[in-house]
């Protein structure tokens, strides 16, 4: 970590929310994908966000991994379906979309608040560099 | 009542010996200290500057995937500088002052 911390730190944690967007993104985007019932259906991505410790490391954030949704699905009753199996099901993904918009502005939000930090610790350094100038 | 006879003034004491002194405040070496933690410096902005090039160029060609990365690979390559162009305006200020000390 340079002299600048603040900023970077606050980028790492940038770089995670707008990877948290993407999968939320991802999973709003295949929330209809229907399957037979014998396929494997869509499973729901969650960002596993990790802390780097301060003391230790640079600080910051970073994504430990993603966690799958439930394999099983749920099972609707379409036997209009063209994919619908003997008994006129269809598997639809296990993904709330009420959730997912829910994760959706909490991840928004935590990006544009980790831009925020970026631009405090910028105007906060360049009043460092001010100093005796007056 | 006698008069004492007035002492024979001591020979001074050499200026080496006086400047040789250990505790003088300014070391020999802190010349050469604020020079070689300038070039430092110099090299982390050096470094800082090419890093928001590369994710300009990147940015351009359409390979850069996270925007944010070059806005703050450019912020801290504008602070950089501006701290830069700070130590050196104060030191040239510095040096100016002590020029002024002989008129």
């Amino acid at each position: 970590m340079g002299i600048f911390g603040a900023i970077g730190i606050a980028g790492t944690g940038v770089t995670v929310y707008r990877k948290w967007l993407d999968a939320v993104s991802d999973n709003i985007a295949n929330v209809n994908d229907a399957v037979p019932t014998s396929a494997d259906v869509f499973r729901a991505r969650y960002v596993q966000a990790q802390a780097v410790h301060y003391g230790d490391g640079d600080g910051g954030v970073v994504v430990a991994g993603t966690a799958l949704g439930p394999a099983k699905g749920r099972l609707v009753y379409e036997p209009d379906n063209p994919i619908a199996d003997r008994q006129g099901y269809v598997k639809y993904p296990d993904i709330d979309l009420g959730s997912q918009m829910t994760q959706l502005i909490m991840a928004q939000r935590a990006y544009q608040a980790n831009l925020t930090v970026v631009d405090r610790a910028k105007d906060a350094y360049q009043a460092a560099i001010q100093v005796g100038k007056g | 009542m006698s008069i004492d006879a007035i002492a024979p003034i001591a020979s001074v004491a050499p200026m080496s010996a006086a400047l040789g002194s250990p505790d003088r405040g300014v070391q020999a070496g802190s010349g050469a200290n604020f020079g070689s933690m300038l070039a430092q410096g110099l090299q982390k902005l050096q470094d800082a500057q090419n890093t928001a090039d590369d994710l300009a160029v990147q940015a351009a060609t359409g390979k850069l995937t996270d925007v944010h990365d070059y806005i703050i690979a450019a912020t801290e390559a504008n602070l950089a500088t501006s701290l830069t162009v700070a130590v050196r305006n104060r030191a040239l200020d510095a040096f100016n002052e002590i020029m002024r000390m002989q008129a």
